[in-house]
């Protein structure tokens, strides 16, 4: 499973994980993005599901270790990681022949991108509420906290705001990082994915 | 002391300030980080402070926002569905604030432990599987090269008129031209590392061996010391809040 290409891949993606930050930093836009390496792999590793998963999850640990370093709050959404990774295994992984296909078929591709993004959304919000509650009180700095403000205010508890916030999110922010992850999965060099999967065809390196 | 001997007492302290130690059990914490701060840092604890501070005071505020101004009441106050007070939410965030800066205190006092070391000294001082810290290796290694890539197609990008330096709609349009430029950028740089300069130059077998040289040690030294305390610690404090809240 773990071939060198593929370690290596594993040390890319985390490296994009931590480095997607300054790309938002340096063209100010209000996302995150955090999760474009964790979700290449899974497509990269087509359509060997297992090792997409282990390896999008060692990349988003590994990620996570080194960006703790500037990012100190970072690590404690270590579950959200996980779960991301067999969200993608599990539901991005089919999707990787239509996100490849040439010429591309853009109707099939916007639902597919539109499908994976909100579920991951979905599952990222559902996960990471326990940590956004308990370690940071609902209020993680970033403009869904007003949303927070708000559901708390309409008489809903905590936990509840905190998810809904994370609903009213996430999802977005998901399918903006399943389009980028599935536009560079279409960019990336043929050469580069054979080697990332020559252990399946036996010309394992 | 070992990275691992710091880094696990780092783990003791931060586990131990979330698990919402009362008084006694919050002073205690607070006496051992600084004793470990004072001894094992020095100096440069300041700096620690300054950074966490740097961290937390605008997290701080905008809960402050949020919970005093916006909402006006403490979360137990709106679970138990009684009259909220302001008071009672700015206590509720000083609390969460507190913690925080704690937790990253620790942090950035563990890091500033061996703050002579290079990442790639520590990476090898770390008691790690091998896998692990060749991975730790060359993820510092790749984001280094991404950097650089990220610069280099950030500035072509503003020259072309693609992106622009302050906040625009075009960056918001075009912004993923950057990531992608970045991600070709550092795939062909790795196919030229896998396929040619690595095998022969043996990179892999190298960066092993630079790892593993000197056999590092899980614990050793001042680990000694400071574990059993910290351990001791912990109990001092788990007994302590038992008493308070009797």
């Amino acid at each position: 499973m773990f071939t060198t290409p593929r370690l290596i891949l594993i040390a890319l993606g985390a490296a994009l994980n931590c480095s997607i930050g300054t790309i938002v930093y340096l063209v100010k836009l209000p996302i995150y993005l955090d999760s474009i390496g964790t979700i290449l792999i899974v497509l990269l590793l087509a359509p060997d599901r297992t090792a997409a998963f282990i390896c999008a999850w060692a990349a988003g640990w590994v990620g996570l270790a080194v960006s703790g370093l500037i990012n100190p709050f970072l690590p404690w959404f270590a579950l959200t990681d996980v779960a991301i990774a067999l969200v993608a295994a599990l539901l991005v992984v089919p999707a990787a022949a239509t996100f490849r296909a040439r010429p591309l078929r853009g109707d099939v591709f916007t639902i597919q991108v539109a499908l994976c993004g909100i579920v991951l959304g979905v599952v990222s919000a559902i996960v990471s509420a326990p940590v956004v509650v308990y370690l940071f009180g609902g209020v993680t700095g970033s403009g869904s906290a007003f949303v927070v403000a708000l559901f708390l205010k309409d008489g809903l508890h905590l936990m509840s705001a905190a998810i809904a916030s994370g609903l009213a999110a996430d999802p977005l922010d998901k399918v903006l990082q399943v389009l980028l992850a599935a536009l560079l999965y279409r960019a990336t060099p043929g050469d580069f994915i054979a080697m990332l999967r020559a252990s399946e065809t036996g010309t394992a390196s | 002391m070992t990275p691992n001997g710091a880094f696990t007492v780092g783990f003791i302290l931060i586990a131990l300030s979330v698990a919402e130690p009362g008084p006694r059990g919050a002073a205690v914490l607070v006496a051992l980080a600084l004793a470990f701060a004072v001894i094992e840092v020095g100096g440069a604890s300041l700096i620690a402070l300054k950074r966490a501070a740097i961290v937390v005071l605008p997290l701080a505020l905008f809960m402050s926002l949020v919970w005093v101004g916006l909402v006006g009441e403490a979360p137990y106050q709106i679970a138990a569905d009684i009259v909220g007070t302001r008071t009672a939410a700015l206590v509720y965030v000083a609390k969460l604030s507190g913690r925080l800066f704690f937790v990253v205190a620790v942090i950035q006092l563990v890091f500033l432990r061996f703050a002579d070391l290079t990442p790639l000294q520590l990476v090898r001082a770390l008691a790690l599987p091998a896998p692990v810290k060749r991975m730790l290796a060359i993820t510092l290694s790749l984001i280094g090269t991404l950097r650089h890539a990220i610069d280099r197609a950030h500035i072509a990008l503003i020259a072309s008129g693609t992106l622009t330096r302050a906040p625009s709609w075009r960056n918001a349009v075009h912004s993923w031209r950057l990531i992608q430029a970045v991600w070709l950028s550092a795939v062909t740089i790795l196919i030229g590392r896998m396929r040619d300069k690595w095998p022969v130059e043996g990179t892999m077998a190298r960066l092993d061996g630079a790892l593993d040289r000197g056999k590092s040690r899980v614990f050793a030294g001042a680990d000694r010391i400071w574990l059993p305390i910290t351990l001791a610690a912990g109990c001092a404090i788990l007994l302590a809040d038992l008493a308070w809240k009797r």
